[in-house]
């Protein structure tokens, strides 16, 4: 008990002391996750809406495969990318390992499956009679898209949630592809493990505790923006 | 500028329910309202998808402004701008009344401002003002209906589709709606096709109308046209003739054919030119029907037909009750409560029942 609550003090201490390490490592880790979701979000809503909407040869297929990929193990991820940008593999020129880029493109490979699969699934429960009634107002794509998003902004925003929450806690592909190299891949995740294998608890604790608050407040703000949508119904309604 | 904002050729589309639609010939003259009848699964639904350009036929042409909208040689986004459609089970987005309202006008790029008093007009007319700032999914079916109708008529398109917009809502509801639509629809004054299967408001609504059966037009013409000159048995019905009586024309005299009626060979007088020989089914529609007490024989009337006949049922309808008379045939006619208190109609009385032969319609019977 002594040592989870020297580990939060340590985490308070860590925090507001400027630990210069401390900062580059949450920044690390809020830059590989950010750019994964950012990428996820931009490319995995019109996929998601695109699927969801329209009927074509193999869809059973495309949606097994992006189910899949919802729950597919993070170290095998890990794996396939290590086996594809190392040294002797197909991208190996590129010289990705151990970099900053190869934990991002595995996280979108993780995450990019949830908010396509999360988008996709709520889209084709919207009522097929608003897409025809916006098509008869003469709506072109991107119209109807933004629209289609505004309808669905609430599971949408959880679709984002769950994939920063993913992204965030990841870390079998990030310690496979980043090595957790001081100052250049390493993240909370697996800053952790360095620090519980070197027997440090008090600072895994502190370093996990800074993770949670990461966690939590960017649900928090995201929780907000849903409950804010909540009232604002109520009170109109 | 053509007379015709839209024509309709040789249209086919086929559906996985095994349905086909397949329409030979349909217009609508500009400014002038067609009515779409026929009973559910008839195939309106599917013609108005068709003609909003939501789907796209198999076969034929559908020209907006004298342009074949259907060959997708056309700019889909800027024809489908022209028209504006209300759907029988209307979509909302999940945000207040008004910006439902407001949205196919965002979409269309339209100032509101120049829309303003038109909406006035609307919100006021439709009686959706109390109800702006409310989020949709809080209104009633009736309610909603009403906010559809507003958002399609304040985009002023050249031509405005009603599909069964007063379908799904409440007896009462409907009543109050109707009057409202009826006096909106008079004052936009453009091209309007309604869509119903309530022959009542086509009636009163409609210049041109069309009656679908089973993916195919029975008949398509004008109000009067349909409603006492009925094609054939189908429309007969639809157009709310209550009396069909099969028979055989024995000779025609001047126009002024006679009827064998096949069940009991009584003999109807029915204007038309029929030839001697040709089978045929007479409608009578139940407001032709003039009843007389038993006691006073009207042999002086100008009417050619007089049947002696019981009645067999009184119903009430509403503004009338509908008498079931039975002259060897069954015949329906429409009274007042007034009349049935002057004559003494009741059930096992004896009446004389006149009709005119020029007001019953006369078709072969194919």
């Amino acid at each position: 008990m002594e040592v989870i609550w020297e580990g939060i003090k340590k985490a308070i201490i860590l925090i507001f002391s400027g630990n210069r390490e401390i900062y580059e490592i949450i920044v690390l880790t809020i830059k590989v996750s950010g750019v994964s979701l950012l990428f996820s979000v931009l490319f995995g809503f019109p996929l998601g809406i695109v699927i969801g909407l329209n009927k074509f040869p193999g869809k059973w297929f495309v949606t097994t495969i992006i189910n899949t990929g919802m729950s597919f193990p993070p170290v095998a991820v890990g794996l396939i990318v290590a086996l594809i940008i190392w040294r002797n593999g197909p991208l190996g020129f590129l010289n990705l390992m151990y970099s900053p880029i190869a934990m991002i493109a595995a996280q979108i490979i993780i995450i990019f499956p949830i908010i396509v699969g999360i988008i996709m699934t709520v889209i084709a429960q919207v009522n097929i009679g608003l897409i025809q009634q916006a098509q008869s107002f003469g709506a072109n794509r991107m119209q109807l898209f933004w629209l289609l998003l505004k309808e669905i902004k609430i599971p949408a925003l959880t679709a984002v949630v769950a994939g920063f929450g993913r992204a965030v806690s990841e870390v079998g592909a990030v310690l496979i592809l980043g090595g957790n190299i001081k100052g250049e891949t390493r993240v909370l995740t697996t800053a952790t493990i360095q620090m519980v294998r070197m027997g440090k608890f008090d600072e895994a604790i502190a370093l996990v505790v800074i993770l949670l608050c990461l966690s939590f407040g960017i649900n928090f703000i995201l929780t907000i923006i849903l409950r804010r949508n909540g009232i604002l119904w109520i009170q109109k309604s | 500028m053509d007379s015709k904002i839209l024509e309709i050729f040789d249209l086919e589309k086929n559906y996985n329910s095994n349905f086909k639609l397949s329409i030979n010939n349909l217009y609508l003259e500009r400014n002038k309202i067609l009515s779409i009848m026929g009973p559910n699964g008839s195939g309106k639904s599917n013609l108005i998808k068709l003609i909003g350009m939501l789907e796209k036929p198999d076969k034929g042409g559908i020209f907006f402004n004298g342009k074949n909208i259907s060959n997708g040689k056309v700019d889909y986004l800027k024809t489908r701008k022209e028209m504006a459609i209300v759907f029988q089970e209307p979509a909302f987005f999940n945000t207040t009344v008004y910006n439902n309202i407001i949205l196919g006008l965002k979409i269309r790029k339209i100032n509101i401002s120049s829309v303003k008093e038109w909406l006035d007009y609307l919100i006021q007319e439709l009686k959706i003002s109390k109800l702006l700032y409310r989020n949709i999914k809080n209104l009633s079916g009736g309610e909603k209906q009403r906010v559809s109708l507003v958002r399609s008529f304040i985009l002023n398109s050249q031509l405005l589709i009603l599909d069964e917009p007063l379908a799904n809502i409440d007896q009462l509801s409907r009543e109050s709606l109707r009057e409202s639509l009826f006096e909106v629809i008079k004052t936009f004054g453009k091209s309007v096709i309604y869509v119903t299967h309530d022959r009542t408001e086509a009636m009163i609504l409609a210049d041109y109308i069309a009656v679908l059966n089973e993916g195919r037009v029975e008949q398509f013409g004008e109000k009067d046209e349909i409603f006492h000159e009925p094609a054939n048995e189908f429309i007969a019905r639809f157009a709310g003739v209550e009396t069909l009586i099969y028979g055989v024309v024995d000779e025609n005299r001047k126009n002024v054919c006679t009827v064998r009626i096949y069940k009991n060979d009584m003999k109807v007088f029915v204007t038309g030119n029929a030839q001697s020989g040709e089978s045929v089914v007479l409608a009578i529609r139940p407001e032709a029907v003039i009843l007389f007490n038993i006691n006073i024989k009207p042999q002086q009337s100008s009417a050619m037909n007089l049947f002696e006949g019981k009645i067999t049922e009184i119903k009430d309808i509403g503004i009338f009750k509908k008498i079931e008379i039975d002259c060897g045939f069954n015949l329906t006619a429409f009274v007042t409560q007034d009349s049935i208190n002057r004559l003494g109609l009741a059930i096992g009385r004896k009446i004389y029942a006149a009709i005119k032969a020029s007001s019953i319609h006369m078709f072969k019977n194919c």
